[in-house]
């Protein structure tokens, strides 16, 4: 390594700056369709509607048990045959979000389900209707609980976000892949790869470690 | 005010309320006392629909009392209930506790609501209090910030489901004062308790509840010193010393 490790390095930046740049965006857009969808699902499958809350456990465990990475490969090589035609980029983001929805909805009914039934008879008590007291009284509670829980879950998904690059999506790991295998400084590269997705997840490493013990603390 | 007549609850095949019947009139205080297990928590949860009851009949003033039916809010915006457990929102501050409900079910203006919650909070002693999180307070001090929750309600009548059962027994007293004060007040109050000082003192009339039936219901100056039942004598000779 040595100098020339520097001096590759500050030639390489750029574009893997670039990368991660996209990296951000993919996680970032997965991050926001999967808490929707999530918070979605875990309502869903704490209504009273015995059906809706079987579709919801069905789709949560069929997500589940399938790798993302086929799941990636299936929306963008299987729906463009049906009409359906996405960018890389879109799919990535769309395939990584149906996939957390699953986790994510996990991590919300778990905090649902630890709200006490007290809470919901005080709530009852005063005459609030079953969304209110969701609104008001139980969603406030749970999403609170579910923090650090949903934060390691957004680590996991930064880190699988590299995932996306079997679909071409020029992302981190897919740059330090290219530049790599043209310039076969396979070292430098990938180290520089690896410290940059430590940039980006030891912030929030230390954030959920953070929650974690004013959670424990209360 | 209250009518209840000749209500049957069962838990699976377990009849733990047996043809309860009894009247509470506007104004007047009934404690309901008898050992554990008896039903009366039960009997105050059929009458705000937290349970549902199999047969009989309940009514407030001329609702009945039906779980199913949408007056079921009606109901629980005008009978308030006090928990053993306090059950106060803990995401939320004393204040926002006391005005959650007028804002958000009766739909008063927030300035209104802030006004009487106040007021609420200083008429139990806890102006001082109304931005502190139940978690820093004593139990006594989140029972009297669950009374005022229930008083913003501007309820026709207060359940209390053992309000100081809780609660150590240093704490016990500034509970039954605010509630010995709501009496004074002329609020119809329905207590299930073991506090027999407050039953004797507080109470227009006492009721004795065991294994799902009332036992005998009188004054308190009667039932509790010169009771005519033998299991009526036996639970108080043992509540009186333990």
């Amino acid at each position: 390594m040595g100098g020339s490790f520097w001096h590759d390095a500050v030639e390489f930046a750029p574009i893997l700056i670039k990368g991660a740049e996209i990296t951000l965006l993919v996680t970032l857009s997965a991050l926001i369709l999967s808490t929707v969808l999530g918070l979605f699902w875990a309502l869903l499958r704490v209504s009273r509607n015995k059906f809706l809350s079987w579709v919801s456990a069905g789709f949560v465990n069929t997500i589940r048990g399938i790798p993302i990475l086929v799941q990636l490969f299936y929306i963008y090589f299987v729906l463009p045959e049906i009409g359906i035609d996405l960018t890389a980029f879109q799919a990535g983001a769309i395939g990584l979000g149906i996939a957390y929805s699953a986790y994510m909805s996990e991590v919300f009914r778990a905090g649902i389900e630890a709200i006490g039934v007290g809470q919901i008879e005080a709530a009852q008590s005063i005459g609030m209707t079953r969304s209110l007291i969701m609104r008001r009284v139980i969603l406030p509670q749970a999403l609170n609980i579910a923090l650090p829980p949903y934060g390691n879950n957004l680590i996991m998904l930064l880190k699988d976000s590299s995932q996306t690059s079997a679909i071409t999506v020029a992302e981190l790991s897919l740059q330090s892949k290219l530049i790599a295998a043209s310039t076969f400084k396979n070292m430098t590269v990938f180290t520089l790869g690896a410290i940059g997705y430590l940039v980006m997840s030891l912030p929030l490493i230390l954030v959920v470690s953070r929650l974690e013990k004013r959670f424990k603390s209360k | 005010m209250i009518q209840i007549t000749d209500l049957h609850k069962f838990f699976g095949t377990n009849e733990v309320l047996k043809g309860i019947s009894l009247n509470v009139t506007a104004g007047e205080v009934l404690c309901i006392i008898g050992p554990s297990g008896s039903g009366k928590s039960t009997i105050l949860r059929c009458i705000n629909g937290l349970e549902s009851y199999d047969s009989g009949q309940i009514r407030i003033e001329d609702h009945l009392v039906d779980r199913e039916n949408k007056n079921i809010y009606w109901i629980r915006t005008h009978v308030s209930m006090v928990f053993q457990r306090f059950n106060l929102f803990p995401h939320r501050t004393a204040l926002e506790n006391v005005i959650e409900g007028p804002i958000y079910v009766k739909k008063e203006n927030r300035k209104t609501a802030l006004e009487r919650g106040r007021s609420l909070l200083q008429q139990v002693g806890l102006a001082n209090k109304e931005n502190v999180y139940p978690s820093q307070l004593s139990g006594g001090q989140m029972q009297r910030v669950a009374i005022a929750r229930a008083l913003a309600m501007e309820p026709k009548a207060i359940l209390f489901d053992e309000p100081t059962s809780a609660l150590d027994p240093e704490l016990v007293g500034e509970v039954l004062s605010v509630m010995q004060n709501l009496a004074k007040q002329g609020m119809t109050m329905l207590v299930v308790t073991h506090e027999m000082g407050f039953a004797k003192e507080v109470a227009d009339r006492v009721i004795f509840a065991d294994n799902g039936i009332v036992v005998e219901e009188g004054l308190p100056s009667e039932l509790l010193t010169n009771p005519k039942h033998d299991r009526t004598r036996d639970f108080l000779k043992r509540v009186m010393h333990g």
